[in-house]
């Protein structure tokens, strides 16, 4: 028999323990599909992360340089598939930049109500999915249905329910429909009404605030030096809003707050966007008011507009400017430019150059998404497994904009 | 063992087996489906099997005729004293419910599909809530007519009534009979079949191994799970003891004993002849084979995530190993304060007692939430599902099973669930026992004053037990579903946290204040004991009352006309009107 009181050295006793490399994605429940990142686990905590993105790659600005500028469109919806008006209405303001005109006031209005419903979309589906990632089902499905009665919305105005294509260079491709502003006046507050019931099954939850509160924070000077911006930045108290740092269209006219948060945790970002849905209903509920019931929607200028049908039939010259638009595209002047809005997840810019002929010559697209992914690896970085599912949540990381 | 205990133990096995296999392919069914509910689509309802006409028409008049010609056969023989009350009574409440019920469908039928004569025109302006209230009513004016019948006119009463549900049943029959239609009748039973159907595809679905896993323990997995979801309910007692009379006095039991159900038994229950538990097994150890046995389904779990050769799979099986043993401790002592105030382990014991007394959510209410958490945990169901989580970890520890291996994970899940459930109604909801229910009848009493008596007989008594028991089952299943849908899983440390920094020292704290009032109590003399007998009896009077209460809410609730207002209607769906279709819109809400 061996002494029981053998001297041991401390060192041997330790079993050999060395980290396990954990593939998580592109094909796992909570990584969209979209990305992979390669953990190193000690246990289920996260020594090391790495982010891969570029699994929904497919050439957009490539793809962008081969037709015309209005061709660019259905592209442009599936960049934010979440909230793809908000794309629209962001290229089309960047093309009439580069030629130098302005919509009619009462289609900077439509444009400024249709956008301010899609970011409500946008932010009622990234925080029903991330509760619904949690675990938490019911929730989701109140998101769900408001977001079906915004989706109809869109669907009577723009005939498709989610890949609109709606945007047009110097205008919209219709008028608002006759029912316009009685409908989106009784959707809203309805809308409303559904996000604060999925809310309440939610922030009185002791389980869901634990999950959320204090997990993948992110500080401001970090979050800036990331290149942040949208709900991900204002979370961590920067109040940087395009729209109210540097308005178009309409929104100097627009009363609406800029919600922060303070240290910039996930329960921040989710706040954040639950309040600015509530903002954009403010917004939506002005530009109703002071939206001009008559007047055009479209630029009076040949060189950029289609003709109408009826001319197109019937006389030369708009017979000769449809085709011409529509096989040579509209002559945007030679030169480069950057235009920039507020998207759904931030700060959507366009740098665009041309040629001076139909076709764009470049298109690069500043995604929000990019730079808030970019940071997606330091959020996560010593924290547990299931801390990935609500902070890749929270940063609503979309596939199609980010993978450029 | 004698040859009649032996069948006896069969017969209840197969009771429990198949009571809990069947429960676990509904809940499947119930949480698919209610998932799917509110997601507003019908759920799982493809599964159909198309019967022959003569089959439907066989199935429809088969049982109705079968029980008509029964209860007109059993009128024939002479019944007197209490037994013929009782079956008055129940051949009344029978007949009224058989023709409301029919009634109801034939209602719906005509609604839906057309009235074919004069007769059933009637029902096409009826609301079937009517039918319902009005066979509610007929229900409660049937209970008080059953007052005048004289003990000397019952045993006529039996037989008329008798005779009366004979022909309900029959004219029921083959009147439904005929409104069978044409063809063969597609069978779906509210997509209750589509459980089955699943459960026979898995059989042949590929049963995939993974190339590095172990082969042996990836098979020996599953089957431990099962294994211990299964066993765990040889010890829970399902119904009231039976007793019964030794007919040869030849003193054992056998086969010819088993006809001589005694006809009554005192308030205490003692039996003079020989006492039947309902119960497979009565072990000394009583609950603590039920601990011993999930112990081991942990073992079916970490070698399932082990056998894997799936990293996933490795996290899940760590997750459900130290979750599961950590929350073992915490259940065991949150019962402990329970056997304190029972004195006993035996789970027959502690059902008689909570008939006898309080329920044991009334004398535990600390250790009933710290049980519900720590057997939430158990079960791995939501929000303490992280060895699944299936955003987290895909699927945890069988991520690399398939077909009826996979099958047999779910089943034991789910068997677990209405296990744990059994468990609690054993334990804390009163186990078979129903308010004032007493083995002689019905006796509402507080304290000394007797309210109201009615005496029953033994048979009556141990069926209503023995549906009472599955009934709060089947309801405690179904609230533990509801569950699933709405919380948000734990992270794995706040679990664990939970368990040991929060249920733990609780049930160590409940355990020792159990134990000094219980001492306490006990020394105080008789004064004291009258007092607890008088609360006891309250918080009976309260179960029946919330009981009742509840039932009417759910019915209420039930029945409610749901209004939809459409406030807007888009053009999508003003076109597909125009075209004949409907638009489902989520405008309407």
């Amino acid at each position: 028999m061996e002494p029981l009181d053998r001297e041991l050295d401390e060192g041997t006793l330790e079993l050999p323990s060395e980290p396990m490399m954990l593939n998580m994605g592109p094909s796992h429940p909570a990584m969209h599909g979209t990305v992979r990142i390669v953990l190193e686990l000690s246990g289920e905590m996260i020594n090391k992360a790495d982010v891969q993105i570029g699994y929904l790659h497919r050439a957009f600005e490539k793809m962008c340089e081969r037709g015309t500028w209005t061709q660019v469109f259905p592209y442009i919806d599936r960049l934010n598939y979440v909230s793809p008006m908000l794309n629209n209405v962001a290229f089309a303001l960047a093309v009439e930049k580069m030629l130098g005109v302005t919509v009619p006031e009462r289609c900077q209005y439509y444009r400024v109500i249709l956008g301010e419903l899609a970011r409500i979309c946008d932010h009622m589906i990234c925080s029903g999915a991330m509760c619904m990632e949690l675990g938490a089902f019911t929730p989701f499905l109140y998101f769900a249905r408001a977001r079906e009665i915004i989706w109809e919305m869109f669907e009577e105005e723009t005939g498709a329910r989610v890949t609109h294509s709606f945007g047009r260079v110097g205008g919209m491709a219709n008028a608002p429909t006759k029912f316009f502003k009685d409908m989106v006046r009784t959707s809203v507050p309805r809308v409303l009404e559904l996000v604060a019931e999925g809310e309440k099954l939610l922030l009185k939850n002791r389980i869901f605030l634990d999950r959320l509160e204090g997990v993948g924070i992110m500080s401001k000077e970090d979050a800036l030096a990331l290149g942040w911006t949208g709900v991900c930045l204002r979370a961590t108290g920067v109040p940087y809003d395009v729209r109210k740092a540097h308005p178009y269209m309409v929104y100097d006219r627009m009363q609406f707050e800029v919600p922060v948060g303070t240290t910039g945790d996930n329960y921040d970002r989710f706040m954040c966007r639950q309040e600015e849905i509530r903002q954009s209903a403010r917004i939506i509920d002005q530009a109703l008011a002071q939206m001009p019931d008559e007047g055009p929607i479209n630029i009076d200028d040949p060189r950029i507009m289609l003709p109408q049908k009826n001319e197109v039939y019937s006389t030369i010259e708009a017979t000769i400017q449809h085709f011409k638009i529509v096989m040579e595209g509209i002559k945007v002047p030679a030169g480069e430019c950057y235009s920039y809005t507020e998207a759904g997840n931030g700060e959507l810019g366009f740098y665009m150059v041309s040629d001076g002929s139909g076709t764009p010559y470049r298109i690069r697209i500043r995604p929000p998404c990019f730079a808030t992914t970019q940071g997606l690896q330091q959020l996560i970085t010593g924290l547990m497994i299931p801390d990935v599912v609500p902070t890749f949540g929270s940063l609503n990381m979309i596939g199609g904009e980010c993978d450029h | 063992m004698s040859l009649v205990e032996l069948v006896l133990t069969v017969v209840k096995i197969l009771i429990i087996v198949m009571f809990f296999l069947n429960m676990a392919a509904l809940s499947t069914w119930a949480d698919r489906r209610q998932g799917a509910m509110v997601q507003d689509r019908v759920g799982p309802n493809r599964a159909v099997v198309p019967l022959p006409n003569m089959v439907a028409r066989g199935i429809v008049l088969l049982p109705p005729a079968l029980f008509g010609v029964l209860s007109i056969f059993t009128s024939l023989g002479e019944v007197t004293g209490r037994l013929a009350l009782e079956r008055t009574t129940v051949n009344v409440q029978l007949a009224i419910f058989v023709t409301w019920l029919s009634l109801l469908v034939l209602c719906a039928k005509v609604r839906s599909g057309g009235a074919i004569n004069r007769a059933e025109r009637v029902f096409e302006d009826v609301d079937p809530r009517s039918i319902f209230f009005a066979g509610l009513g007929v229900h409660a004016l049937g209970l008080v007519a059953m007052r005048f019948v004289t003990p000397q006119g019952a045993p006529m009463a039996a037989k008329i009534t008798g005779f009366v549900l004979g022909a309900i049943f029959l004219i029921v029959g083959f009147y439904a009979t005929s409104r069978v239609p044409e063809g063969p009748i597609p069978l779906r039973l509210a997509g209750t079949l589509h459980a089955l159907a699943d459960s026979i595809k898995m059989i042949w679905k590929e049963d995939f191994i993974p190339k590095n896993g172990d082969k042996v323990l990836h098979g020996l997995a599953p089957i431990l799970t099962v294994f211990s979801a299964v066993v765990v309910a040889a010890v829970l007692p399902f119904g009231n003891d039976l007793c019964f009379a030794d007919g040869n006095r030849n003193g054992t039991l056998d086969f010819s004993d088993l006809g001589n159900l005694v006809a009554t038994v005192p308030a205490t229950g003692q039996c003079t002849g020989f006492r039947v538990p309902l119960q497979i097994a009565d072990l000394n150890v009583g609950i603590l084979y039920v601990f011993a046995m999930t112990g081991t389904g942990i073992i079916g779990a970490a070698i399932a995530g082990w056998a894997s050769d799936n990293k996933f799979a490795l996290l899940g099986g760590l997750r459900a190993a130290s979750q599961m043993v950590s929350y073992e401790v915490a259940m065991g002592l949150s019962l402990v304060g329970l056997f304190l105030v029972y004195s006993t382990v035996r789970m027959g014991e502690m059902s008689a007692w909570q008939g006898q007394h309080a329920w044991g959510i009334f004398v535990q209410p600390v250790g009933f939430f710290l049980f519900l958490a720590a057997v939430c945990a158990e079960t791995k169901r939501v929000p303490f599902d992280q060895p699944e989580g299936e955003s987290e970890i895909v699927a945890g520890y069988f991520l690399e099973y398939s077909g009826f291996k996979w099958g047999m994970f779910m089943t034991g899940e789910y068997i677990e669930l209405v296990f744990s459930s059994a468990l609690l109604v054993a334990l804390f909801f009163g186990g078979y026992n129903l308010p004032f229910l007493h083995p002689d009848g019905l006796t509402v009493a507080f304290g000394d004053t007797v309210l109201f008596q009615y005496k029953m007989t033994h048979l009556a008594v141990s069926v209503i037990s023995v549906l009472a028991f599955f009934g709060k089952t089947i309801l405690v299943t179904w609230v533990q579903v509801f569950f699933r849908w709405t919380l948000p899983r734990f992270r794995y440390d706040q679990l664990m946290k939970l368990g040991w920094t929060k249920l733990l020292p609780l049930a160590i704290a409940n355990m020792m204040v159990t134990a000094v009032i219980v001492v306490a109590l006990r020394n105080a003399g008789p004064a004291a004991e009258s007092w607890l007998k008088l609360l006891g009896d309250i918080s009976q009077g309260l179960v029946a009352v919330l009981t009742l209460a509840g039932t009417v809410a759910l019915v209420v609730g039930l029945l409610e006309p749901v209004e939809r207002h459409k406030f807007l209607v888009t053009s999508s769906a003003r076109f597909a009107a125009a075209l004949g279709g409907v638009k489902p819109t989520a405008q309407e809400a």
